[in-house]
């Protein structure tokens, strides 16, 4: 069958009300879900995937992705106005959307995440599209040296969120990692922190984490200081992000979708690192980098491009190969299994109208996105203009809802509140808290793939150099973090050198 | 003048790392006999992490020694460090254990409404009434959706039931 003979069957197969319904259903669902803190996008997959039993195929997998794309755009909408990112992958956001919308910019911020997210969304899908054998076979050439020399990598992006302070940022970084440790072993399945407590046999809650550190921080800060919200709830300002700023983040965009895309072809990344990595090459490279983690829309961009380039590449290892390239497209898989298909090469050849209907829905569930995005941004800003001593316990109780229904234990509600504490410490002494839960994050995998290795080569440290893959990963590593001395050397020096015209300049 | 945070913070580190080291590994941290690499040991990433995490607390202590910073003008932000303000944190602090530990005795929908009141309480809010009705309606709308949409067992409590 002829490409165009691909694209005419699924074309037969999406083209009815009932496909564009189920998308654009999902997306809402998606992006509601998304919004609320707490409510994941994985979440909202699981909870949906019931009600595609009664579907047929590709109505009901085409309803899961339109979830699954609505989700991981939605999670910016918190993440900007209430500092709360509704899904991990929105983690980035944060760090220059949220200080947007205490500009009184909420409304620009808003609206370069949905332009960002659906561009990016769109060349994820175009890249999954033509691209699914090659990324795909590329990515099944990875055995565990390959993925550890890749996370130790991606770990480097921590210099690019550690803010003023490199040091402090690799301090949270290591606290991260070590909190990771908590658990059963991954080898020898042992105790490590847990204290024979079965709560923490599993290891801590990522979401009871992730909140932890974004949400509760906010709260205990408002109770420190409730003056510092008297008389200003935040103005979502009166300007839409122009035609101007989106060109001017372009670059950034772009280079953010295609990271999503690499990064979402490997089985196990994820958004999260994608968004971060793709901030962190958009602050380097920008020409307003000093702005980035103060409010800088092209950060805004950047994180979002990132997360969002993901969505339609994770589905390459899912197509190609019946790999999960996450947790949400695990779920999908359920869904395939359901309905008697095997996601995997044969796919291409027995049910291709299924396999190109799937990418002519991902591509009208871009557009889609647009259209739903807008109205629900208008939607749900007037979250901002709560006052904020109601809209602070308002989250609180949503967070102990969230955290709780993730595993249905009220320990972990604990955790959340031990984080908030260890969080709000971290705000209190300007240590980032993005190093913490991006080395979190990668903690187990980097671990994970470490004693792999070890045991595949007899604890021979020259497995992790054994190919051309590994031997790229550790130059760009090198490269990077030589890069990050050099710039946190010079950036020292500079504020050395103004502190001390500071103090002549007061002294005279 | 003032030591910078980054000295306390390295100092922090240290103890962290020497408390890792000498006690908290050593002592939670189970390994089998029959482990044949220390490098496969269930103890060998958290001590390789102490260390990391010394050579940064080092490094922060000597960034931190350099730089002598002046001490804040604070007058603005004085009023935040009374004594009051740390009050407030220690409430917010018993708030919360009080909140974790009531919810299996008074259910999640009645332990987040006292929550959320003594919450809007604590940060002195201007809008009483709004807090108050949203107090009440914020959990019952969460309970709604979580129990009877998500499907989620949310806990109801030894007093009174909702449907």
């Amino acid at each position: 069958m002829s490409f165009i003979d691909s694209i005419m069957a699924g074309l037969a197969l999406v083209a009815n009300v009932e496909s564009f319904l189920a998308l654009a259903i999902g997306v809402t669902v998606g992006v509601i879900a998304g919004a609320i803190p707490g409510m994941s996008a994985t979440m909202a997959v699981a909870l949906t995937l019931p009600f595609t039993f009664s579907l047929a195929p590709i109505t009901g997998i085409l309803l899961l992705l339109g979830v699954y794309k609505g989700g991981i755009f939605a999670g910016s909408i918190p993440a900007i106005l209430i500092k709360t990112p509704g899904t991990p992958a929105s983690s980035a956001t944060v760090l220059d959307g949220y200080p947007m919308a205490e500009k009184g910019q909420a409304g620009k911020a808003l609206g370069m995440a949905l332009y960002a997210s659906c561009t990016a969304d769109l060349i994820s899908n175009m890249a999954l599209i033509m691209f699914a054998g090659i990324l795909a076979s590329f990515a099944l050439n990875f055995g565990p040296p390959e993925f550890f020399t890749l996370i130790l990598f991606s770990l480097t992006i921590i210099a690019g969120v550690s803010g003023d302070s490199l040091l402090k940022g690799i301090f949270s970084a290591v606290l991260g990692l070590l909190f990771a440790t908590v658990g059963l072993d991954l080898v020898y399945g042992t105790n490590r922190f847990n204290f024979n407590d079965p709560n923490l046999m599993g290891g801590l809650n990522f979401i009871a984490v992730l909140i932890g550190l974004f949400a509760i921080p906010e709260i205990l800060n408002m109770v420190w200081n409730p003056a510092s919200a008297d008389g200003k709830t935040r103005s979502l300002g009166a300007k839409w992000v122009t035609f101007a700023e989106y060109k001017r983040c372009f670059r950034s965009i772009i280079r953010g979708s295609l990271i999503g895309v690499f990064l979402g072809s490997i089985p196990g990344i994820g958004a999260a690192p994608s968004a971060f990595l793709s901030y962190s090459e958009a602050r380097r490279k920008s020409k307003n980098r000093e702005n980035f983690g103060k409010g800088e829309i092209e950060g805004v961009a950047a994180s979002e491009a990132g997360n969002n380039g993901v969505a339609g590449a994770t589905l390459i290892p899912l197509l190609a190969l019946g790999v999960p390239g996450d947790v949400i497209t695990a779920i999908i898989i359920g869904a395939f299994m359901i309905h008697g298909l095997q996601p995997g090469p044969m796919m291409f050849i027995m049910n291709v109208d299924i396999i190109y209907g799937m990418f002519l829905g991902l591509i009208i569930s871009s557009v889609l996105l647009l259209f739903v995005g807008s109205i629900s941004i208008r939607a749900f800003r007037y979250v901002a203009d709560i006052p904020r001593g109601v809209l602070f316990p308002a989250v609180m109780v949503l967070c102990v809802y969230g955290v709780y229904a993730v595993n249905n234990n009220i320990f972990d509600v604990g955790v959340m509140f031990a984080m908030g504490w260890l969080g709000y410490i971290m705000l209190r002494a300007n240590i980032p808290a993005a190093p913490f839960l991006i080395a979190f994050i990668l903690g187990p995998l980097l671990e994970d793939n470490f004693r792999q290795s070890m045991l595949m080569s007899g604890s021979s440290p020259w497995i992790l150099a054994r190919g051309p893959i590994t031997w790229f990963f550790w130059t760009v590593t090198l490269i990077t973090v030589v890069a990050i001395v050099r710039a946190g050397v010079k950036g020292h020096r500079d504020a050395r050198r103004q502190r001390r015209a500071a103090a002549e300049t007061r002294a005279g | 003048m003032l030591k910078s945070s980054h000295f306390t913070i390295g100092l922090a580190s240290l103890a962290l790392s020497a408390f890792l080291f000498l006690f908290a590994i050593p002592t939670w941290v189970t390994t089998p006999g029959n482990v044949s690499n220390v490098v496969l040991s269930p103890v060998f990433w958290p001590y390789a992490l102490s260390g990391v995490l010394a050579l940064v607390g080092a490094g922060l202590l000597i960034m931190g020694s350099r730089e002598i910073v002046a001490a804040p003008d604070d007058a603005a932000d004085a009023p935040a460090h009374g004594t009051e303000a740390w009050m407030r944190l220690g409430a917010m602090a018993v708030l919360m254990a009080v909140y974790a530990a009531a919810i299996p005795r008074l259910g999640m929908v009645w332990a987040s409404m006292l929550a959320f009141a003594a919450a809007a309480f604590l940060m002195r809010t201007r809008h009483p009434l709004p807090a108050l009705v949203s107090a009440v309606a914020v959990p019952l709308i969460l309970y709604a959706f979580f129990a009877h949409v998500a499907s989620v067992a949310v806990p109801q409590g030894d007093f009174v039931r909702l449907p």
